[in-house]
């Protein structure tokens, strides 16, 4: 899947990768794409804009933390971001709800032969 | 960009070629600034290690990682949409803070000329409300900025143009307050406490260098090509 479809839900993919824990960037990158099998194409390099922007939001923080001789940014939810992504979620749900019974409609009894 | 204490990729580094070029394609505060590029450029070796046949990353797994990261041309957009806002939050907090000082510094040098019976003439005292309301509006607005660039943008959509609005009221802020410290400066002249009102336009004209530099660098940001969100 082309990054550009990804591109209206990367907000609620990134808020929902970092659900179970802190995350440095590149491994953010790494679990959207074992979460999805590798089907979600990202461009990678505009992931760190992405978290820098969730954080300006309130939804993310982040520190500095050192591994061995480097340093990574580690981002976690903040109780917005729960609560940000607890919506996306439902939002979703409806969506691919709606979606699912236009395009796969149920078989109602006019439609038995 | 090379730095000794991270890992060798090579002699002609492919990352740290991108990211230098990436840092030199790219306008905003400092700290922000570095902040990001060094995130990404510790992704790519991060990248580069994974993609690499051997345990240490060489020179085509670290091209292989900027390509898969996107080109300069591809995510500068992306990273300069945040260093934009990065810029008009810097400028509209600066305008924030400093704007209501100008109020401070007329009120301390009309409270002092008060005091010992003497006043500034009308013209003065009229041009004074102007500038004290146009920083009094300026501040406003720096501080509806910052709103809709923090918390509020949860909800509410950023306006394309927001920064370089910032920029602009950062501008009128910085006019007002080298005006002020003109007026001031000559208002010394007649002022029974001299050295206060020199004190006063010296700080104000500080101030004026401070917010005018940051509302230049706001306009120039906003100038650049940025990503849609």
């Amino acid at each position: 899947m082309k990054a550009s479809a990804v591109r209206g839900h990367l907000d609620g993919l990134l808020l929902s990768v970092l659900e179970s824990g802190p995350l440095h960037g590149y491994a953010v990158i790494t679990a959207v794409q074992e979460r999805s099998n590798g089907v979600l194409e990202l461009r990678k390099g505009t992931i760190y804009p992405a978290l820098n922007k969730l954080e300006r939001l309130g939804l993310l923080r982040s520190v500095w933390e050192a591994d061995g001789e480097r340093r990574r940014r580690c981002y976690e939810l903040t109780d917005a971001g729960r609560r940000s992504l607890a919506e996306e979620r439902s939002v979703w749900r409806e969506f691919t709800a709606a979606i699912g019974s236009v395009l796969e409609p149920a078989p109602g009894p006019g439609h038995a032969t | 960009m090379s730095d000794p204490g991270r890992p060798a990729v090579g002699a002609a580094d492919p990352i740290d070629a991108h990211v230098a070029d990436l840092a030199a394609a790219l306008h905003g505060p400092a700290r922000a600034k570095s902040r990001m590029v060094t995130e990404l450029r510790e992704g790519l070796v991060d990248a580069a290690r994974d993609l690499a046949s051997g345990p240490d990353p060489d020179h085509d797994a670290a091209r292989l990682a900027v390509r898969e990261f996107g080109s300069v041309a591809e995510i500068a957009p992306s990273f300069q949409r945040e260093l934009t806002i990065a810029q008009a939050r810097h400028t509209a907090r600066t305008v924030m803070l400093i704007a209501p000082l100008l109020l401070v510094c007329w009120y301390l040098v009309r409270t002092w000329d008060g005091a010992t019976g003497r006043q500034l003439p009308d013209t003065v005292e009229l041009l004074v409300a102007h500038l004290g309301g146009v920083a009094a509006v300026a501040a406003l607005l720096a501080a509806a900025a910052l709103a809709a660039t923090g918390a509020l943008a949860r909800r509410l959509p950023t306006p394309h143009r927001l920064p370089l609005a910032v920029a602009w009221t950062g501008t009128v802020a910085a006019t007002a307050l080298a005006v002020s410290a003109l007026t001031l400066t000559l208002a010394s002249l007649l002022a029974a406490n001299w050295p206060l009102s020199v004190a006063a336009g010296v700080v104000i004209i500080t101030c004026h260098a401070k917010v005018a530099a940051s509302a230049r660098a706001c306009r120039e940001c906003a100038r650049l090509p940025v990503v849609t969100p």
